[in-house]
């Protein structure tokens, strides 16, 4: 059941290379997000103590408290910040900015769903592997993860626009989150707060430098920020 | 005592918010860097000051961080005192220098943090934390320049430690049934970690801090973010945010030396290692602006240490000794090219001349520190890397030590070409001379003497905190 969404979620990198419009790529980003929480509440339906009976009364939701966090957390780091926050942040950044499209890509969209693709099947067959390493991991989860790892760079590097870049390393945060969950050890909470807490006031400050660039450049292109060199250098 | 320098930025932040006062900006960053001084002082000399107030575990001094802490103490408390100077020339606005003042605090409090903690997680959260504090700091002067500096900064430093964090995902599924970061169960347990999966997580770590510490080949961020951003900012990125990455780099070093699987870790740090001197060698010969040239500096000091670690044993105690002359030296070399920027107002090595007759003292300040960092005999510098070309020749590497030496040879010729033009030329045209605070000029002249007394004479004590912070590489 989950490797639907997971396969889903491989399917967004996809459609995100494949297309143009940034409005397009933020609701991609609103989508993993949805995707996430559902690939988690299917690793928390497996568990045995997730059932109403958990917060039926005071003493077992005493009993239950780590397990509680543990999913208030995944609740508010998929779908609040995953789905809700950055999205909504990064569209009012596009409001302001008035960049809508991504025309100008390296390599024309149809050679982009090509390689992506390419990459998406690369990690299905990273995910059958038969090496006794791969008993370690979830396979379904690692090939898929690190396919959209891949896709994420590979698409900061052949896009024009700097929020472009930002979307693409939301969606490698993302993937890396997948990566985590393909381990079925949990992290402290403390160490996921802090991961949380960092990536997001790092897209934050992402988001205000763009803002920046908009304000003192005339055009939010990555070639506009090229003029640091060591030669010819002028200040 | 942890707890004291760790919350002590924090409460100096709500401080400074509640009473807006101008005159406790830059109280609250000196008094930080004497606390800061005293408390690393007395781990030092192993007295607690405060035994009541025992820290919690993810946070802890040992014989290896003792000295990172050490070093940047010193660091820290020069700066800051420089700092004092420094500010008032650079801006008047009240809501700048606040802003200002907020993120520096943070910016130490993350690094002190990285440094202390016994956690790799906890490491990485405060090593990104660097990043976002600094991020502004570099973004201060509000320029074109300075905006493309900290978004590559950002963007460049977030992707990497992105990727380290794929390596620490990959070593919690390489350790099996143990389901713990902390740095002593991952010591424990190494001889039980899946070889492939360390390795494989090992690259990734090493990458991703490795942006961090600014090893070739994912530097190009550090020669933009250390030109841009103001002088003692640019002081502390490269003498202290470098080695806190650095140590991170460490312990997980540490961590394949003891599962058995270094030779694979050395063969990575050796390349990337040379690499960051081939770059250096490469670029610092036809650079015009001597922030940058400095930066180029810092990327080579790194290969040196990454050399050392890759070598271990002697190797690595000649590492840890770099690492603490470069971090005075590099310190005093960017304060004093902020006094440079002050005097003549442009970055271009073409444009500052006769830096002696201009200002004596900055001048000499200017030459001192590179007859430091060139590893000229008074200066600690020559130790280690006498050292390092030792245990290259006594491991019988010697096309490697050729290399490394003729490397060095090149890297300094580029840093003295621009150096000796700076400061011997005569001077063209009339340069308005600027009054300095003494504050100025202090810090680089005690960092320098130390650098060059330890060169001289180690004492005991010293030489004693060495050797144990490097047991067991």
């Amino acid at each position: 059941m989950e490797n639907i969404f997971i396969i889903l979620l491989g399917l967004s990198m996809i459609y995100i290379a494949a297309t143009s419009r940034l409005a397009a790529h933020i609701n991609m980003l609103i989508a993993q997000g949805w995707l996430l929480f559902f690939v988690c509440l299917l690793g928390f339906a497996q568990e045995p103590w997730f059932n109403w009976h958990m917060i039926s009364g005071m003493q077992s939701i005493i009993d239950n408290m780590p397990h509680i966090i543990g999913f208030m957390f995944v609740i508010v780091e998929t779908l609040i910040v995953k789905a809700f926050v950055i999205p909504l942040f990064l569209k009012k950044v596009l409001r302001r900015t008035n960049a809508h499209r991504d025309t100008e890509a390296n390599i024309p969209h149809f050679y982009c769903l090509f390689i992506s693709s390419i990459i998406l099947f690369a990690g299905f067959l990273i995910a059958n592997i038969n090496i006794p390493e791969m008993k370690l991991v979830e396979p379904m989860y690692f090939g898929v993860s690190i396919a959209i790892i891949i896709t994420s760079l590979w698409l900061i590097t052949i896009k024009h626009k700097v929020l472009s870049n930002v979307i693409g390393f939301i969606t490698m945060e993302n993937g890396i989150f997948l990566l985590s969950l393909s381990v079925a050890k949990e992290m402290p909470i403390i160490v996921n707060l802090g991961v949380l807490l960092d990536i997001f006031i790092a897209v934050f400050i992402l988001g205000m430098l763009v803002k920046e660039i908009n304000n003192e450049f005339d055009d939010l292109e990555v070639s506009q920020l090229s003029d640091l060199k060591d030669y010819e250098y002028n200040d | 005592m942890i707890n004291l320098i760790l919350l002590f930025p924090l409460i100096a932040c709500v401080i400074l918010f509640l009473f807006k006062n101008k005159l406790l900006n830059n109280l609250m960053i000196n008094l930080y860097a004497v606390i800061h001084f005293v408390v690393s002082l007395a781990y030092c000399l192993n007295y607690d000051f405060l035994p009541m107030w025992q820290p919690n575990r993810f946070f802890a001094v040992d014989g290896t961080n003792r000295i990172f802490l050490m070093v940047m103490s010193i660091v820290f408390l020069a700066v800051a005192v420089y700092n004092n100077g420094y500010v008032n020339k650079e801006t008047s606005l009240t809501k700048k220098l606040r802003h200002y003042t907020y993120m520096f605090l943070f910016f130490v409090f993350s690094m002190t943090g990285a440094i202390l903690s016994t956690n790799l997680g906890i490491s990485w959260v405060f090593i990104e934390g660097t990043t976002l504090a600094s991020a502004y700091l570099i973004y201060f002067h509000k320029t074109k320049h300075s905006i493309e500096a900290a978004w590559k900064y950002v963007f460049i430093c977030s992707i990497g430690i992105a990727l380290a964090f794929v390596g620490i995902i990959l070593l919690t599924v390489a350790t099996g049934n143990l389901n713990s970061l902390f740095y002593t169960d991952l010591y424990n347990n190494a001889q039980l970690f899946n070889h492939f999966w360390l390795q494989l997580s090992f690259v990734f770590i090493l990458f991703g801090i490795g942006t961090k510490m600014g090893l070739a080949p994912v530097h190009f961020w550090l020669p933009d973010a250390h030109a841009e951003a103001p002088s003692p900012i640019s002081a502390l990125l490269s003498a202290t945010l470098l080695n806190s990455a650095f140590l991170v780099i460490l312990n997980v070093f540490r961590i394949m030396i003891l599962s058995g699987c270094d030779s694979y870790g050395r063969i990575m740090l050796f390349v990337m290692g040379f690499l960051s001197l081939f770059i250096t060698a490469v670029f610092v010969y036809h650079i015009n602006n001597y922030k940058r040239m400095l930066a180029y500096s810092s990327i080579e000091n790194m290969g040196i240490l990454a050399i050392g670690t890759a070598l271990g044993g002697v190797g690595m105690l000649a590492a840890i000794i770099h690492l603490i002359g470069h971090s005075l030296i590099k310190a005093s070399f960017f304060l004093t090219s902020g006094n440079i920027l002050e005097i003549y107002g442009t970055k271009k090595i073409k444009s500052v001349t006769g830096l002696l007759k201009t200002d004596r003292k900055t001048g000499w300040l200017w030459i001192l520190s590179f007859v430091g960092i060139a590893a000229f005999p008074p200066s600690v510098l020559f130790i280690s890397e006498f050292l390092m070309v030792k245990t290259l020749f006594m491991q019988k590497q010697f096309i490697l030590a050729a290399i490394f030496l003729l490397l060095l040879t090149i890297v300094i010729y580029g840093l003295g070409k621009a150096v000796i033009k700076m400061s011997f030329s005569e001077t063209s045209g009339e340069i308005e001379p600027v009054k300095l605070s003494w504050t100025m000029y202090l810090p680089q002249m005690i960092m320098l003497i130390i650098a060059f007394i330890i060169g001289v004479y180690m004492p005991k004590s010293v030489t004693g905190m060495l050797l144990m912070a490097v047991v067991g590489f």
